[in-house]
């Protein structure tokens, strides 16, 4: 509410500020560019946890901040996969075994230089402490070459081996880590040693500040900024066009207001869905027409109009979206389509009253809508979605209860199955497809708004296939046959991919900009460590 | 007397134990608890093992006795989501909240009291049945609305003052500069609660005069040949002032709770915001401690205020 009435009142004022039409500075070239004293980047929850591996907010905003002390193996830019701590790396003809040698010149911030062992070390101690972003149970053994060069040998082949191991999991000092039996209350400063661009200075996690020092010494050049700054702004809008803030994430509706400001707007699609989670353990949602039935029943266009004002695109039942390398563009959709709609309600049972509302065997057709405001990295939104969902299922007969809950009491309901129909989001949609099996398939691994469905044995057998198939057409047309399944199954439905913005300040010389497949697993965030490197 | 004050000390003791049992019991039965709301909600993959093993470590069952010892030793628990002592962050707390309120009230009272004092001595006059208008309106702008358009105004449009935050981020400032930084991040949120608070002191000040002036104590201080402003405030005002103490009692009992919106509004890191995050984030023992060290403030502001009934009006100790 706070936010909207803020939104409103800013668009109504914006075109009266001072510099609102001042040209946009010219953008600057990176090697050109002098170094920048300082940068701010400004959100609303401010605290993401203490930036170490073990202790950071489990969301892609934590991961952020920790990747900015902590290197990986393989990090992106703009356009996918770049070399990081691994200059090289090479896989044997099996595809089970990877080489990667390491940078001569990487070091940690205390001064050590950093070898094969802490690699290994890593390795092993996630085994015994494992990093909830990043399962390394596939790895078998370590082997370590020589200083520079070490070898995982894998269990079996792994397809998001690269994205997962290699540009997720952060390598840990060996000499700091290895007398730490309990990480999580690990708190030392020496915790916040690593091998990044920035070293840790100070994390106030009250006022949800954070201070990184550039890292003069880094092995791929002293960054250009000296001072980066995050900083908690309840209105990171008017902290960016005040001049408080260089970068934050931004509402569509702000974009052309800022542009006209002279501040650049980068935008990002098809790295989160909003999706309605359907619980296929009780009838009627466990029969595959009734959730066919749904999909009819919604009309997205109008959903996406409402909630999102436009600034959004319709998603495909099959999760993934268009643009991602593995999107199968023949993924059947579900165009609104009340008719057939009923007509598989029918089929079910289900008839109209004198009132419309549909009955079966006297009873009437009446579904619990749990909604709650969840958005890109861990941010609210899409209030209004559980309201024009239920005038939606209303339309045809369908009896719903909306229930609004706060967004922790909403995602308890969902881990516990308590729950009709419920609305959710989720990111790291736009990273390695390893995400179809960590939201569809129950057990371990899952996340809690997994949809948990195992019932169709093709599309289980196809998920774990896919995981090892590293011939990539091969594994493209697992994941295309996957689409297609989950398209006919709907163990849940795909709303819509939300415009996901940011804008920042050009005259600082930065030129931010969202990864290909997002960063880490597919965090759709443009606080790249790669924009700042000389 | 002497009884009259240990039966409301009694009165008061039992409200307190009240209190604590209150916050014992009622946060418990929130929905969610900590590992739901930080680990399960985010992108982590989270078996069942390590769910479990999370939920051992971060678990805060706890008997009411152990509770209540624990609060005596001055353990108030430990937060789950900042790892740090409750008590440290009630006390880093508390002075930005003190320092927000303290003076939004002080300042809201005296201008209400002094406006009210003067635009009653001026009844009937144009000036009083304008500023009543003003008062009037202005009483019911939500505190919401009009932080949020001091807080366009004077940060978006003229760019003057933050918009968020108690100090600039790392400016590693001192003395002078320090001290103008804090009071650029202060004015906001200060103005904003100075207009909630203002209307409500004026009218109740301007009202309560209105009843003493003819009172016959005045025109025989008139009489008498005082200046007007000592016949104002040195006997008029000081018997006007009993309403505007219970409110302002009443109002600084409402710290915590007062401030959530500011505070909220301008990411001001007082007690409020943090309390907001504390539900949020399900850290119980945060929250629990919030709430317990802001119910037990309103009790004793409340028996100071009695305290001080008594003083400035002997008829309350005397019963009549």
């Amino acid at each position: 509410m706070m936010r909207v009435a803020c939104l409103l009142l800013f668009l109504g004022l914006l075109p009266g500020l001072r510099s609102a039409e001042a040209d946009p500075p010219a953008a600057v070239g990176r090697s050109a560019a002098p170094p920048v004293e300082e940068l701010r980047i400004a959100d609303e929850r401010g605290d993401h946890g203490p930036p170490n591996p073990f202790r950071h907010y489990p969301r892609g905003s934590g991961f952020v901040r920790m990747s900015w002390i902590f290197d990986t193996l393989i990090w992106k830019d703009r356009d996918g996969p770049v070399p990081a701590l691994a200059q090289f790396w090479n896989w044997n003809k099996a595809k089970t075994a990877c080489t990667f040698e390491l940078h001569p010149e990487a070091r940690w911030h205390d001064g050590c230089p950093l070898t094969a062992d802490d690699v290994a070390f890593s390795i092993d101690y996630y085994r015994r402490h494992p990093y909830v972003w990043a399962d390394v149970s596939v790895v078998r053994r370590v082997e370590v070459r020589d200083a520079r060069r070490v070898t995982l040998h894998l269990a079996h082949p792994y397809a998001p081996f690269l994205a997962e191991i290699g540009g997720s999991l952060p390598i840990l000092p060996r000499h700091i880590w290895e007398g730490v039996d309990d990480p999580l209350a690990f708190a030392v400063p020496e915790a916040f040693v690593g091998s990044g661009p920035y070293r840790f200075r100070d994390f106030d996690e009250v006022r949800g500040s954070y201070l990184f020092e550039a890292f003069a010494d880094y092995y791929q050049g002293s960054p250009r900024v000296k001072r980066l700054i995050y900083l908690r702004s309840t209105n990171p809008l008017i902290s960016l066009a005040n001049g408080q803030a260089d970068l934050a994430a931004i509402r569509p509706e702000m974009a052309e207001p800022l542009r006209r400001k002279g501040l650049t707007v980068i935008e990002e699609r098809g790295g989160w869905v909003r999706k309605l989670m359907i619980n296929h353990d009780k009838f009627p949602c466990s029969d595959r027409r009734f959730r066919q039935a749904l999909a009819y029943a919604v009309d997205l266009g109008g959903l996406i109009a409402k909630s999102q004002r436009g600034f959004a695109v319709p998603a495909s039942p099959g999760l993934l979206a268009p643009g991602h390398p593995f999107y199968n563009p023949s993924t059947p959709v579900y165009a609104h389509d009340p008719g057939r709609a009923r007509a598989l309600l029918a089929e079910l049972g289900y008839r109209s009253d004198t009132a419309g509302v549909l009955r079966r065997e006297g009873r009437a057709l009446r579904l619990e809508l749990i909604s709650s405001s969840i958005a890109v990295a861990g941010g609210s939104g899409g209030d209004r979605d559980g309201l024009i969902l239920k005038e939606q299922l209303e339309a045809i007969g369908i009896q719903v209860e909306l229930r609004v809950l706060e967004q922790a009491a909403a995602d308890q309901r969902l881990a516990r199955g308590a729950f009709d129909l419920a609305l959710s989001g989720q990111g790291g949609i736009g990273g390695d497809p390893k995400i179809l099996n960590e939201m569809i398939l129950p057990g371990p691994g899952g996340a809690f708004n997994s949809a948990r469905f195992g019932k169709n044995p093709e599309l289980v057998a196809l998920l774990d296939e896919q995981l090892q198939a590293v011939d990539e057409d091969k594994r493209r047309a697992l994941v295309f046959r996957i689409q297609e399944l989950l398209a006919e199954e709907l163990p849940t439905l795909p709303l819509y991919y939300p415009a996901n913005l940011s804008a920042y300040r050009p005259e600082k010389g930065i030129d931010w900009y969202y990864s290909k497949s997002g960063l880490g697993k597919g965090v759709p965030i443009p606080q790249n460590k790669q924009a700042l490197l000389p | 007397m002497r009884g009259k004050l240990w039966s409301t000390l009694t009165a008061y003791a039992l409200a307190a134990v009240l209190l604590l049992m209150l916050s014992h019991a009622l946060l418990r039965l929130l929905p969610g608890d900590f590992v739901s709301a930080h680990w399960e909600r985010g992108d982590a993959l989270l078996d069942a093992d390590q769910a479990a093993a999370l939920r051992e470590r971060f678990g805060t069952e706890e008997s009411f006795s152990g509770y209540l010892s624990a609060l005596a030793r001055g353990d108030w628990g430990c937060s789950l989501a900042l790892e740090k002592p409750v008590l440290d962050l009630i006390t880093e707390a508390l002075p930005w909240t003190l320092l927000l309120m303290g003076s939004a009230h002080l300042l809201a009272t005296a201008l209400g009291f002094i406006a009210g004092m003067e635009v009653a001595w001026r009844r009937g006059s144009p000036l009083e049945k304008g500023s009543v208008a003003v008062m009037s309106l202005l009483d019911g702008v939500p505190e919401l609305v009009s932080g949020l358009l001091l807080l366009l105004f004077f940060s978006l449009r003229l760019e003057w003052l933050p918009a968020s935050g108690a100090q600039t981020a790392y400016a590693e400032l001192a003395g002078g500069a320090w001290f103008a930084d804090l009071l650029r991040h202060l004015a906001l949120p200060l103005l904003t609660l100075v207009l909630a608070d203002l209307p409500g002191n004026f009218l109740l000040a301007r009202g309560s005069m209105l009843l003493v002036l003819d009172a016959p104590y005045l025109e025989t201080a008139q009489a008498k040949g005082l200046p007007p402003w000592r016949v104002r405030y040195r006997h008029g005002a000081r018997n006007a002032l009993l309403p505007l103490v219970t409110r302002f009692g009443l109002r600084f009992s409402l710290m915590v709770t007062g401030a959530l919106v500011v505070e909220t509004l301008f990411a001001y890191p007082g007690l409020a915001r943090l309390l907001v995050e504390a539900v949020g984030r399900r850290d119980l023992p945060l929250a629990r401690g919030i709430i317990l060290f802001s119910s037990l403030a309103v009790l004793v502001l409340n028996l100071g205020v009695e305290l001080l009934y008594r003083r400035l009006d002997p008829r309350v100790c005397h019963g009549h």
